[in-house]
């Protein structure tokens, strides 16, 4: 029998009891690997963008009585952080507040339909310098009149400069912003294009300007944005199939840090390798500086512009020499710090290749993993419709998953490694003893997990599908074994990481998303989520979102979700197979 | 769509109290959209007495965009370039309002002569001058005053200081010591 892991295997092997495996058959059918918990992040689609922003208006709108207009301007200036906004309240105030995002309400608050501008009189605009007639001019809430052309002109140029979001008073120094429904009909009766792009803009702010939300990185870019509900450090998996790391928005990347990533990434691309072999194996020639190679054994080295200098210091000689000295020239102990200093550039050089070969054979596997994985999904479309004893085929899926999580973890375990055990980062963090026992048993961990997906990935490609009964169930143990031992090796090397690599003072510089068995989080639909919350666990029928409280708005707001049911239901509803259990206690259940 | 009508409006308006301003616009073709602005300097600082000529240009989206306003006469002034003139004035950027006017930006381009601003300088070396050596920087502003912004030029001045009989060389240096004050000069051009 093969070994998944070393000494202790016997936790990890599970009873093949003919029963316990059948009891699976009818649960596992779906593809997607969700827990059927609540998920704290959110996909938010062009649809239901309008929806999650009203969320946080109508919190600030109740609070304050507010309309949705000035909601939206508080929310703007406080970058959508509710708390913040609620802070600064409780702080300095309801007028300060207001002031600081140039928000005028006034007490007497005018409608704008009202006559304290009299409709037939003539009156003066400051900015056209004609006499128009009152009902074309409008009063913005800080008091400042205008005919409604001047208006539309001033907010044309502030939309097209791409300033929807505080679009302020004509006059001189007034802080004021505009009133976002006097903008939206002004502009929609000559441009409706334009105030088409002032909604977008306002809307868009709520992903552009909130720290709670971003962009998914997708490349094509799919249109969905991801909200979270605080900000710890987490990764994430859009509605799309992109996993990225929502703190720097590269594809997830644990257990590298997001600063070690960024360091890893930047030596990939830089020439500063290069850089490096050219000290290694190249000199400056002292009079053209042209690089230039050694040639033979002995130090004295000629370049082509015909100056001779001596290889180990790179000072210009004369031709005269043998070969143990250059006539009229002595390096004496400067040699030996100059020969310190190569050695040590060949040996960083190598270390990155040792590092970066790794690395990247690993990332090229995920690669071809990927590929594979339309084919291995095919071997199990064709097993199903055989004629065999096993029916249910969960287990590649599975395995797939397992697969790619932790070749991905595996792949970004090796930068990880070069910073952990380097000097660059944590020279001074730890005695050279410490680090070696350190590192040994890191690199244990890691070489059980490369040898365990290797396997996992071997059995997987195997033409199962033509396969007779037997062999498949074979095939089938070591895949669930091998998906149970390579999720509990990953939680480990995170442990290691955790408990006995990063001290908790590092942990604070270095925050590396947190290893979760049951895969990246992938981000739930925007409504979804929001109806789970209050039942949690039920199946939310549309009658159900209405409830606690809500107003007519809400209602309508429910009534939207109705055509999109179908999709956006899918996750919570289905039961789902939850990886965090170990596959002995899967098949008991 | 520029607002000929406002423009129009703005020029009859400014002309009504030229004499008590000092503060002229007028167009220089028929267009309106490109206009000469002219500003006395202000009196008590070095650039009083000369008279300041400005290049303005009306964008198309005026007056909900600002003018764009340059000096044609060379100045010697921390927030304008000694260069191309360029003027560093937040009232012709992000603070311009359409309830501004020519005339206003032209009264704060006055008031900038007579306050400048070298923490956000348009001309570095002009700034540092400014801060550093206060006297050299006023006896500099007050001779390109006398030079570019006044009537008589340097060079008549030169003529007439050459003709008393004084070296071509020593009546510059001389001129420009004294910041271009022909007065002042002569005096030190006597006393030797
Ligand atoms: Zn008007
Ligand atoms: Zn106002
Ligand atoms: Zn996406
Ligand atoms: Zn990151
Ligand atoms: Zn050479
Ligand atoms: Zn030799
Ligand atoms: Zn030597």
């Amino acid at each position: 029998m093969d070994d998944y892991l070393s000494g202790e295997e016997d936790d990890y092997y599970y009873s093949s009891d003919q029963e316990s495996l059948d009891g699976l058959d009818n649960e596992e059918s779906n593809l997607q690997l969700v827990s059927s918990r609540i998920n704290t992040a959110k996909v938010i689609t062009k649809e239901s963008l309008l929806a999650a922003q009203r969320e946080d208006l109508r919190r600030v709108m109740e609070l304050l009585s507010l309309k949705e207009h000035h909601a939206r301007t508080l929310l703007i200036h406080y970058r959508w952080d509710v708390e913040k906004l609620f802070a600064v309240l409780v702080e300095k105030g309801r007028d300060s507040l207001f002031s600081g995002a140039g928000l005028t309400v006034l007490e007497h608050h005018r409608r704008r339909d009202s006559s304290s501008v009299s409709h037939s009189s003539m009156m003066s605009c400051d900015i056209c310098i004609e006499e128009v007639p009152g009902y074309q001019m409008t009063r913005m809430d800080c008091g400042h009149c205008f005919c409604n052309n001047c208006w539309a002109g001033h907010f044309t140029v502030k939309i097209n400069e791409g300033q929807s979001k505080s679009i302020r008073c004509m006059a001189h120094k007034c802080n004021a912003i505009c009133d976002e429904d006097v903008v939206r009909t002004l502009v929609s009766k000559s441009q409706p294009d334009l105030a088409e792009k002032f909604d977008r803009f306002l809307i868009e702010s709520y992903i552009e300007d909130n720290k709670m939300v971003k962009w998914c990185p997708s490349a094509p870019h799919c249109g969905n944005a991801i909200r979270v509900e605080d900000d710890e450090l987490c990764e994430v998996e859009c509605s799309c199939g992109f996993q990225f790391c929502f703190s720097c928005s590269y594809q997830a990347h644990s257990p590298c840090s997001c600063l070690m990533l960024e360091l890893w990434r930047k030596k990939c691309h830089d020439e500063s390798e290069t850089v490096n072999w050219i000290t290694v194996h190249t000199k400056a020639c002292p009079k053209c500086y042209k690089p230039v190679e050694k040639n033979g054994g002995c130090n004295l080295v000629t370049c082509i512009c015909g100056q001779s200098f001596c290889w180990l210091c790179g000072e210009a000689t004369g031709k005269d020499h043998n070969w143990s000295s250059i006539s009229g020239h002595s390096c004496g102990r400067y040699q030996e710090d100059k020969k310190k200093q190569m050695e040590r550039a060949k040996r960083d050089l190598y270390r990155y290749m040792h590092y970066h070969n790794r690395y990247k054979a690993h990332m090229d596997s995920s690669k071809l993993e990927d590929k594979l994985r339309d084919t291995i999904l095919e071997k199990v479309t064709i097993s199903e419709k055989r004629q065999l004893q096993l029916k249910d085929f969960s287990w590649v899926t599975n395995g797939l998953h397992r697969l790619f999580r932790s070749r991905r973890v595996l792949s970004y375990s090796y930068p990880f490694a070069f910073y952990m055990f380097g000097d660059e980062l944590f020279k001074d963090e730890m005695s050279s003893e410490e680090r070696e026992i350190k590192q040994n048993l890191f690199e244990d961990q890691q070489q059980q997990l490369e040898a365990n997906v290797e396997k996992l990935s071997k059995f997987l490609e195997e033409p199962f599908e033509q396969f007779d009964d037997d062999k498949v169930m074979q095939i089938r143990i070591q895949v669930i074994n091998l998906s149970v031992a390579v999720d509990t090796l990953c939680k480990k090397m995170f442990e290691c990481i955790e408990n006995d690599l990063l001290g908790s003072l590092q942990l604070g510089i270095h925050n590396i998303s947190p290893y979760r068995s049951k895969g990246i989080e992938r981000a739930s639909d925007f409504y979804t989520s929001r109806s789970s919350k209050e039942a949690v666990g039920e199946i939310c029928q549309p009658s159900n979102c209405g409830t606690s409280g809500r107003n007519s708005e809400e209602t309508s707001c429910s009534s939207r979700k109705r055509p999109r049911k179908d999709g956006s239901h899918r996750n919570s509803q289905t039961t789902l197979l939850d990886l965090n259990l170990p596959a002995a206690a899967m098949e008991r259940k | 769509m520029i607002d000929f009508s406002r423009v129009q409006k703005e020029l009859q308006d400014c002309d009504k109290d030229k004499d008590a301003s000092g503060i002229r616009v007028c167009p220089k073709s028929d267009s309106l959209t490109r206009l000469t602005g002219t500003i006395p300097g202000p009196i008590g600082t070095p650039y009083e007495g000369g008279t300041f000529q400005i290049d303005i240009t009306i964008p198309d989206g005026y007056p909900f965009e600002p003018p764009k306003m340059q000096f044609s006469t060379k100045v010697w002034h921390p927030n304008i370039s000694s260069q191309s003139g360029a003027i560093c004035l937040d009232v012709l950027k992000d603070q311009w309002s359409p309830a501004l006017t020519l005339k206003t930006a032209l009264v704060s381009i006055q008031a900038l002569l007579s306050a400048p601003e070298p923490k956000d300088p348009q001309d570095a070396v002009v700034a540092e001058q400014y801060m550093k050596n206060y006297q050299v920087f006023v006896s500099t502003a007050r001779y390109w005053t006398e030079t570019f912004a006044k009537n008589s030029s340097l060079d008549e001045k030169v003529k007439r200081l050459v003709e008393m009989g004084f070296g071509d060389a020593q009546v510059r240096t001389a001129l420009e010591s004294s910041g271009g004050d022909e007065n002042v000069a002569l005096e030190k051009l006597c006393s030797g």
